[in-house]
């Protein structure tokens, strides 16, 4: 009976997302412009990014505005493995997520203690603190980061210079993980206590629901995927260094696109990554060139009017119609 | 056989303040126990000791021949131990259906079992008609019920009941009662603070009476409701006949 | 130095403490008056020292303005209430930021000379760079003066009592809204002073704002939110350990320091020093 109509509707969001998948993967066949197949690889990116960032911010509620320190950290466990030690990124990667989820959940510690402001405080605080270390760490190139070296394209090296091709298609499976792993564990155990946790903590507790350990959870599975994200880009700009991989607008262009199209769902960072990342370049191509903020003018508004009028998202937009209410 | 829940010599001071002292009370398997006393006896204090939401300061909780003193509310409700709040605590951005999954996942971690045991809460709870809309939207007397149902999703051996039955009207009580009436006849023990003496009395099989953070009397409903210690407590002393 | 901060600070904590919100466009305040101090003295040899007062009421009247524009329906939102909060005036310092970045140029500007600039002062053999100590001095007078403001007069106590609850001061008819627009405006006419001396000797540029609102958050967060006392009293000690970091390791490294103090203060007192919240 209503059990159909839920499994309906997962099937349907699976169905959905298949599709856009599809017409995502064509889309390079007509796109020769190397501009936009870079805005698309961005857009991709954040998207899977926000997507992961939205696991313990949306779903678990710890909105946290340092995950810059886990894209970061990816981006140099891989290049460091790499030019160091001839690791290659594609263990690299793997690495990167393992030591991010590693340092998301000894972070855990004291951090899912502090409530509210002081918890996202803490979370800008220790990615700056990430960042002023590595612009100090000498091993790692300090201020200096670390240049790739490029020697032809190679699908070992994950690096190629003739084409953005194969960047895309990663930037793309990486964003389809991050949401079939947010729409897995949607309706699971961990999705479920993660809400309550979200909504009503105390509630949960008497409820049987660890608290701790299910923030902990959601920091591990968050940190991972944007530590590999990170690990991406690197290979993706070939350079990295302090600054270009931990800086705060990482942290920001994460949490944005899941506010603007809907915190805590499934769809919407995707959503807001596909409209706030164009814009972004967009603008930034067209007028900040020169660097004269109308980018940031754009889309400071746009948030200021999301926040206000849709504070659940553009993705609220949409389901105020319906009245079924689960898992949503 | 042991007592399913027994607390032994429970002191609980906040700072300066008493709120419980050395409570020592005893619940046995499938009864119905009525925790009752005039306002600032300490009843909602030691729910939340026994409950595993503060430790006692001094004292001991045992449950099901276990000492769960340090143990918290989350392992709690693990052994069998679920509980409402006074001030509903619904999960307001859920709906009623995923409100009781979280409470069924503790004991059925697999979803379908889980989304199956919450169908069956709600329909013994009667609030299966309900079960897709949003907590937020449920009007208060179905938000009770929303807190009793998920708590029995945790498949509780010991039910703690704050306060359900306050503020209902006249049938929405009965309803109440009833409801008490079946979780009992399916096993589950029941604690309940409660104050509306005429709903409670008749409902419960032994009735404790707290005052000042003390117990003070403890029996059969109808002698305690005559005891003039608790006609005392209750009313003051002008209304005690032969103290 | 760690006065400065402080008077930073309490800005922020002051409209905390008042309606829960964190205002992530403070630092943005700061930069606008930074900016007004640089142009009052280009355009009018206004010194940032004298115009302090004038900066001051005009960040009032601005701090007042965003919240009645703004921030009141932020405040209003019921789902997700905080993070509409955070995100509302993170998009503000964003426009704003970006605003400034369009009409002034990225160009780093500063006031070459001024009544404070660049001087120092010898007291007792040691040399103290004179702005600082100024900033230091007002910081301290703002606080006291803050300080009988909350606690002698009607006003005051009017702010404390909306604080503890809003919907009840209507029926004592008190105007939630104006006391909430006031707040804001104190608020920000105290970053405004800071601002007004801070131009005197630092570069002003359209990020300014950015790393000191950082330093305002650990500061606020550090005393502790809603305790006006904190803000002045997380001052000093993030002052006295960037100096001390500063002079420990490389210069860069000097906010270290001061974020490693905050971890270390609110793993051990999650409520900060004198936090109510």
């Amino acid at each position: 009976m209503m059990d159909k109509d839920f499994a309906a509707r997962r099937r349907r969001d699976l169905i959905i997302a298949a599709v856009l998948a599809m017409i995502a993967a064509l889309t390079p066949l007509f796109v020769k412009d190397v501009v936009v197949q870079n805005i698309l690889i961005l857009t991709l990116m954040y998207a899977g990014l926000s997507q992961s960032w939205n696991i313990l911010s949306g779903y678990c509620g710890q909105i946290s505005l340092g995950h810059a320190l886990y894209f970061g950290l990816g981006a140099y466990t891989t290049e460091l493995l790499f030019t160091k030690f001839g690791v290659l990124p594609w263990f690299g990667m793997l690495a990167g997520g393992v030591v991010s989820a590693l340092i998301a959940m000894g972070l855990g510690y004291p951090f899912f203690r502090l409530r509210g402001h002081y918890f996202v405080i803490a979370t800008i605080v220790i990615a700056e603190i990430g960042l002023l270390l590595f612009h100090n760490w000498e091993w790692a190139g300090a201020a200096m980061g670390i240049t790739i070296p490029i020697r032809g394209d190679s699908w070992l090296k994950f690096q190629f210079m003739r084409t953005k091709l194969p960047y895309f298609y990663f930037a793309l499976v990486l964003c389809c993980l991050a949401w079939f792993v947010t729409w897995w564990l949607e309706d699971s155990k961990w999705g479920f206590w993660w809400r309550a946790v979200k909504d009503n903590p105390e509630a949960a507790e008497s409820l049987g629901v660890v608290v701790f350990n299910s923030k902990m959870g959601a920091a591990a599975v968050s940190a991972f995927l944007v530590a590999v994200g990170g690990s991406f880009y690197a290979q993706f700009v070939s350079y990295i260094d302090p600054e270009s991989v931990m800086g705060f607008q990482f942290s920001l262009l994460m949490a944005l696109p899941a506010v603007l199209g809907g915190i805590g769902t499934l769809w919407g960072p995707v959503l807001g990554a596909a409209i706030l990342i164009p814009l972004t370049e967009l603008t930034r191509f067209k007028f900040g060139g020169s660097g004269r903020g109308v980018d940031l003018i754009v889309y400071g508004t746009l948030i200021v009017l999301i926040s206000l009028a849709l504070p659940r998202g553009l993705l609220s937009l949409f389901s105020r119609s319906k009245k079924t209410g689960a898992t949503r | 056989m042991t007592a399913l829940l027994e607390t032994r010599g429970v002191w609980q001071r906040f700072g300066g303040l008493v709120a419980n002292s050395d409570v020592s009370i005893s619940v046995g398997r499938g009864e119905i126990v009525g925790l009752i006393g005039p306002n600032g006896a300490g009843k909602s204090t030691l729910f939340n000791l026994i409950a595993g939401v503060l430790p006692p300061t001094q004292g001991s909780i045992w449950f099901d021949g276990e000492d769960v003193t340090n143990l918290p509310a989350a392992v709690r409700c693990q052994r069998g131990v679920g509980r409402t709040f006074q001030v509903v605590k619904s999960f307001e951005t859920m709906t009623v259906i995923d409100n009781v999954i979280v409470g069924a996942l503790v004991r059925n971690t697999v979803m379908r079992e889980a989304r199956r045991k919450a169908h069956e809460v709600l329909e013994f709870t009667g609030l299966a008609p309900r079960a897709n809309v949003l907590a937020s939207d449920l009007v208060p007397a179905e938000k009770r019920r929303l807190e009793v149902a998920r708590a029995l999703a945790t498949e509780p051996k010991l039910l703690l009941l704050d306060e359900v039955l306050t503020g209902l009207t006249p049938t929405e009580a009965q309803t109440g009662v009833a409801l008490v009436r079946k979780v009992r006849d399916t096993g589950v023990t029941v604690l309940m603070v409660e104050h509306v003496m005429e709903i409670v009395m008749p409902l419960v099989d032994r009735a404790i009476v707290l005052d000042l953070g003390k117990v003070l009397v403890e029996g059969k409903p109808s002698d305690v409701v005559r005891d003039p210690k608790v006609i005392k407590a209750y009313l003051g002393d002008r209304h005690a006949v032969g103290a | 130095m760690g006065l400065l901060y402080g008077l930073i600070a309490v800005g922020l904590a002051l409209i905390f403490g008042l309606m829960d919100v964190t205002n992530f466009a403070h630092g943005e305040f700061l930069m606008i008056a930074m900016y007004l101090s640089f142009f009052l003295f280009a355009f009018f040899a206004i010194d940032p020292l004298l115009s302090a007062p004038l900066v001051a009421a005009a960040l009032f009247i601005f701090g007042a303005v965003v919240y009645l524009l703004l921030v009141r329906f932020a405040m209003r939102a019921k789902a997700n209430a905080g993070m509409v909060q955070i995100f509302t005036t993170f998009g503000l310092a964003i426009v704003m930021r970006g605003l400034a970045q369009f009409f002034f140029t990225p160009d780093y500007r500063s006031i070459p000379q001024s009544w404070l600039g660049g001087k120092t002062i010898s007291i007792a053999g040691i040399f103290l760079p004179e702005p600082q100590l100024v900033g230091a001095l007002v910081s301290i007078l703002a606080f006291a003066g803050l300080y009988l403001f909350i606690h002698r007069t009607d006003f005051g106590r009017a702010l404390e009592a909306t604080r503890e609850d809003p919907g009840a001061v209507a029926l004592v008819g008190i105007d939630k809204n104006r006391v909430f627009a006031a707040g804001w405006g104190l608020g920000a006419a105290l970053v405004g002073l800071a601002g007004a001396i801070m131009a005197s000797f630092f570069y002003i540029y359209p990020d300014v704002g950015a790393s000191f609102a950082l330093i305002a958050y650990v500061t606020v967060a550090l005393g502790g939110f809603g305790s006006v006392f904190g803000a002045f009293a997380g001052g000093i000690v993030v002052g006295l350990v960037e100096a001390t970091t500063a002079l420990v390791l490389p210069p860069s490294l000097k906010s270290v320091g001061i974020y490693a103090v905050y971890l270390l203060v609110v793993f051990i007192r999650p409520r900060g020093l004198f936090g109510s919240i």
